[in-house]
């Protein structure tokens, strides 16, 4: 080999770290996790983080019905998971939690421990807000310094911000709106993100739709990625899903494809002291 | 004056009779139950039946008799498959529906998912508990190449259609070029036509509730008062409260689409059966798919729905939503014959776990907490879709383009 050729060796082995990390490893966030009583009757603690691992995450955001399944996971895996408090006991509450004034007692005893980053992922739309028990879940957010995981419509998430202009909140599945709704909401309330969890129509075979990429383009630090595991079969998905979400990021500038895939998610827990 | 025994007996004859009428003409005037205009809107929607004749555009031999009868002949051929004494009617048995009656299908080895009757495929839009097909054609394929069905190959089909003189004979008065000179693709695809030429020969009769139908679309009430109550009653819950009717739409009783009622599609041992997801996959990769050069309509027209076929996170976990007709013989139920018999499958809706699934706002499935004298009811609807009343004739409309079909079915 003669000299000369050294050079382009030496800028090949700099380069080649940088090609790993590309688009096939970039690491992501998953901000919508759960391991409901279901999911770890048939798949144990150890086994669920090596699939979450296996995603190339390097974070998953998990919420649980009941909340035991969330710190079976944080146990096996402290670096690596974010406990959310879910106010459901068990599968069944999505709709009944709302007029269960047992459930903020339920939510003060567990945060007592103060491993958790947010509230939620709770379902209230609309005046399901001026509830008393919704009521108090948004004053216990704000008491902790915590963000607030809701499934709600616009209508909600407005409510959600009248009772408490401060709060933080992350709008799981950006509400289920389009992008003219979530760009009214992004723009009048600085304190709210937005998962695209289960959402699919801002993307085709890789390539970003026109609306969501002026949307992404927009609001590069409001947006992160979840797959939803609502049933124990989509454990299964988290890894197509982070596959997905690789690809229709490859097509946005590189600052904003980072902080979607996990930037945004790292400031919202710097924002809530994590 | 005192009435003979003759009187008497003809007073009292006229007697009985009278209150025997009364009691017939308050039960024919209780025996059909109201429903309301949405609910006849979908009642009428579930016919005529039979529908029109359809010709496939994709397949070249559809409708034409020396294919169906060729198709019928490799239909129960154990040479087309690489495991001996197994042909199609292995799983899809003529005595029971063209299922097997198991939980789940035994090819080579025993399969994910239950095997579905070949009943009324020739009205389909895709094919397969997760549409991985677009045509009959391309789906009667897949079980003959699948490792851990037939096992067999393009050459095992070449040779048969080579060697048998009845197979060889009448498909040299079908075919341009032998068979030995077409491609292995081009062999199974051929396979592929033969087989749904005669699978699309394969109509429910009709049934009691198409005789109902008729009659009050007609306003004889008298002929739709011999519908019985129970499932007259059952078909109000259908298109009524139980919206059942949106997804089992038309004439087959099926949207053509996918749907995920909550059904565990786990698979023992193995993982997870993606469902619609993966078929959506195989579909595009699949050289035998309506986009591709077997398809036998030179405009493409049959093709648009493979074209504009998008991902979407939903399509995991959801399977075919299948017709109805004739569905009291095909238990068992749901794309893993996890459900034994028609009441548990009207059960699993009454009693529908809502957070399997993914809801937001408006909805179609939810609970209806049904009480057993009405999961009764719609057992008998159900059942009514099967039995064929006496005397009743099954007879074909006129021949129309299968495109034509859907769009009828969709309006």
């Amino acid at each position: 080999m003669t000299f000369y050729r050294y050079p382009i060796i030496v800028l090949w082995l700099l380069a080649a770290p940088v090609a790993l990390a590309g688009p096939e490893t970039l690491a992501i966030v998953d901000v919508h996790i759960h391991y409901s009583h279901d999911a770890w009757q048939s798949l144990p603690a150890s086994e669920a983080v090596s699939m979450l691992r296996r995603s190339n995450l390097s974070k998953a955001f998990v919420s649980s019905s009941g909340d035991d399944g969330t710190l079976s996971l944080l146990a096996e895996a402290p670096d690596f998971i974010v406990p959310v408090l879910r106010p459901y006991r068990k599968r069944g509450e999505l709709s009944t939690w709302l007029n269960d004034d047992t459930v903020p007692d339920m939510l003060r005893e567990r945060l007592k421990s103060g491993v958790y980053a947010g509230i939620g992922e709770f379902h209230a739309f609309g005046d399901d807000v001026e509830l008393p028990v919704v009521r108090q879940v948004i004053e216990l957010a704000r008491e902790h310094g915590l963000f607030l995981h809701a499934h709600s419509d616009a209508d909600a998430v407005r409510r959600i911000f009248r009772h408490d202009p401060d709060a933080l909140v992350l709008w799981a599945h950006a509400g289920f709106e389009g992008p003219g709704v979530i760009a009214e909401l992004l723009a009048r309330y600085e304190n709210l993100w937005a998962d695209l969890a289960f959402r699919s129509e801002h993307a085709t075979d890789g390539a970003v739709d026109p609306a969501w990429r002026e949307l992404f383009e927009r609001f590069p630090d409001r947006f992160l990625l979840g797959t939803d595991t609502n049933t124990p079969e989509r454990w299964y998905y988290v890894e197509d899903y982070a596959a997905w979400c690789r690809q229709w990021l490859r097509d946005l500038p590189e600052q904003v494809r980072q902080a979607i895939a996990h930037g945004n998610a790292e400031r919202l827990l710097a924002t809530v002291g994590r | 004056m005192t009435p003979s025994p003759r009187r008497i007996v003809s007073i009292f004859a006229w007697l009985v009779g009278t209150v025997l009428a009364i009691v017939a003409g308050a039960s024919s005037a209780t025996s059909l139950v109201e429903f309301t205009e949405s609910e006849r809107y979908f009642i009428e929607s579930h016919g005529p039946w039979p529908p029109p004749v359809v010709v496939d555009p994709g397949n070249r031999f559809s409708g034409d008799p020396r294919a169906v009868e060729l198709g019928e002949r490799l239909f129960s051929d154990v040479r087309l498959a690489a495991v001996e004494g197994m042909a199609c009617e292995f799983c899809h048995r003529r005595d029971r529906a063209f299922t097997d009656g198991l939980v789940v299908g035994v090819g080579r080895q025993v399969l994910a998912r239950n095997t579905p009757t070949l009943f009324n495929l020739a009205y389909n839009r895709w094919f397969g508990w997760d549409g991985a097909a677009d045509s009959l054609w391309a789906q009667s394929i897949r079980p003959i190449i699948a490792q851990a069905e037939m096992n067999a190959d393009a050459g095992i089909v070449r040779r048969l259609f080579e060697t048998d003189p009845i197979y060889r004979t009448a498909l040299s008065g079908m075919l341009e070029i032998p068979v030995g000179e077409l491609g292995d693709d081009a062999v199974l695809a051929l396979a592929g036509k033969l087989l749904a030429a005669f699978q699309e020969t394969l109509v429910t009769p009709r049934t009691p509730f198409d005789e109902f139908r008729d009659a009050l679309l007609s306003a004889d009430m008298a002929r739709a008062a011999r519908y019985p109550l129970a499932a007259q009653r059952g078909l109000k819950l259908f298109t009524g409260e139980g919206q059942c009717s949106l997804c089992h739409f038309g004439p087959s009783f099926t949207n053509g689409e996918f749907a995920n009622i909550g059904i565990s599609h786990m698979i023992p041992n193995d993982g997870v059966d993606r469902g619609r997801l993966a078929g959506m996959r195989k579909l595009k990769e699949s050289v035998f798919n309506l986009t591709g050069p077997f398809n036998d309509d030179v405009t493409r027209a049959n093709a648009v729905g493979t074209r504009q076929l998008r991902f979407r996170h939903t399509a995991f976990g959801e399977f075919r939503v299948p017709g109805l007709r004739g569905v009291a013989a095909t238990a068992p139920y749901m794309h893993n014959g996890s459900l034994a018999t028609l009441e548990e499958v009207v059960r699993h809706y009454s009693e529908l776990d809502m957070d399997r699934l993914h809801v937001h706002g408006g909805q179609i499935l939810r609970p209806l907490h049904l009480s057993d004298e009405q999961i009764g009811d719609l057992v008998a609807f159900l059942e009514s879709l099967g039995a064929t009343p006496p005397g009743n004739t099954s007879q074909s409309g006129q021949v129309i383009e299968k495109q034509q079909y859907d769009g009828h079915a969709e309006q």
